[in-house]
């Protein structure tokens, strides 16, 4: 079929809201949402067309148990945790629990939500960190739209509960300042406002304790340094 | 009480923030409805809170991407809602039992509560009206209960590509109508 006909993706976008297309056609057609996010639009249009109908028909209220399960699902968020006041929800949580189930099972009906992306402009490459034998381990990344630095680990770092990776920037013969800690996962980025990075500044990384260094200098072994291109290069 | 969509963008903004009364507002201002969805596709209680469940715990993760330029919050959340409850229901080997009449269930529309709401309400029902009478019996049994194709085709006791065909019909016309 040809899925640039704007005729045929109408038709199938009513049919899939209407939700008269088979389960294989369904998870097809959520495949070209996710691929082609301007699908998505069209699906969202048709969502709002019949949305009404579903708004003004009767409600019920559904029993506690349903909201209790949902408080249970939900990771504790630190900040959230920390607000201790009376009845704060999360407080009840008892542990943490799995979340695998949930993310794919309503995720095509979220996407149809989500801003399209700005017209990416490639990132580019502004510092690679290595360690002492000259393995890069680190990359900082400049954003094409945005203001901003994203240092993430090349591939996945072992799991250590005692130990953090933290980013340090050094300016010329000033001391070391704190950055962030960074991620084990190389698709967790930490980001960073440039204002915060002048050319060449000299990234390093530490092994410091899980929250970061307590004393806002490293305190551990530098394992990885790189020096930043400035912008115009 | 009908919520306005500007109140539930809010809740959804500080929801994304980690706001847990935000979220606790939003779940108790927008779970009736969506139950009530759930229930009708599906005709199973337990199936039906489950579902809701699975709806606000990924509110809770993805409200960051929410998008007003795409639609309002409610409809966001009917289709999540909606796409699970479909989801299920095609898995399901047959109808659930004691689903209502839509006609009935339109009937009861007509005295929808929000102002807000009304005028939206009032010109889908008109449009709904200006299909021809199989037309309309097969989009609303699709939409509101979430009959198949082939559960409309036994239900008219009409061949499937009929079926199709006045479903493909009805939804042109709803469009051109409502886009008017």
């Amino acid at each position: 079929m040809n899925y640039t006909d704007p005729a045929l993706r109408d038709r199938l976008a009513a049919e899939y809201v209407l939700g008269t297309m088979p389960l294989r056609a369904r998870r097809r057609f959520e495949r070209l949402i996710a691929a082609e996010p301007a699908l998505g639009t069209v699906v969202a249009a048709w969502n709002a067309r019949f949305a009404p109908l579903d708004e003004a028909a009767p409600a019920e209220t559904p029993p506690a148990r349903v909201w209790d399960a949902i408080v249970r699902r939900l990771p504790p968020e630190p900040m959230a945790l920390r607000d201790t006041s009376a009845g704060g929800w999360l407080t009840r949580l008892a542990f943490w629990r799995g979340l695998a189930l949930t993310a794919s099972a309503a995720f095509a009906a979220l996407l149809l939500y989500v801003a399209l992306e700005p017209q990416a402009v490639p990132a580019t490459v502004v510092a690679v960190l290595t360690d002492k034998a000259g393995t890069p381990a680190w990359i900082a990344l400049r954003g094409g739209n945005h203001d901003n630095v994203r240092v993430s680990a090349i591939r996945t770092l072992p799991e250590d509960q005692k130990h953090a990776y933290e980013l340090w920037g050094i300016a010329g013969s000033n001391a070391p300042h704190p950055l962030g800690l960074l991620s084990r996962q190389p698709d967790k980025a930490l980001t960073l406002p440039d204002t915060d990075l002048p050319a060449g500044t000299v990234l390093a990384v530490s092994v410091e304790p899980p929250s970061g260094s307590p004393t806002g200098l490293p305190t551990g072994p530098v394992l990885y340094q790189g020096k930043l291109l400035s912008k115009e290069s | 009480m009908p919520e306005s969509p500007l109140q539930l963008q809010e809740l959804i903004r500080r929801t994304a923030r980690r706001d847990q009364a935000a979220f606790a507002d939003l779940y108790a201002k927008t779970s009736p409805k969506l139950f009530g969805v759930a229930l009708r596709i599906i005709g199973r209680r337990e199936i039906a809170e489950e579902i809701l469940q699975e709806c606000f715990v990924a509110v809770w993760q993805r409200a960051a991407d929410f998008d007003p330029q795409r639609g309002s919050v409610m409809a966001w959340l009917i289709s999540i809602v909606r796409h699970g409850a479909i989801d299920q229901r095609r898995r399901q080997a047959s109808r659930p039992e004691g689903s209502a009449a839509p006609e009935e269930l339109l009937y009861n529309l007509a005295g929808a509560d929000s102002a807000d709401r009304g005028a939206e309400l009032r010109s889908v029902q008109r449009c709904l009206a200006e299909l021809d009478e199989t037309s309309r019996q097969a989009v609303l049994l699709a939409y509101l209960y979430g009959f198949t194709r082939d559960e409309l085709a036994v239900r008219f006791a009409a061949p499937l590509g009929t079926v199709k065909s006045w479903i493909r019909r009805g939804l042109e016309r709803l469009q051109q109508c409502l886009d008017a």
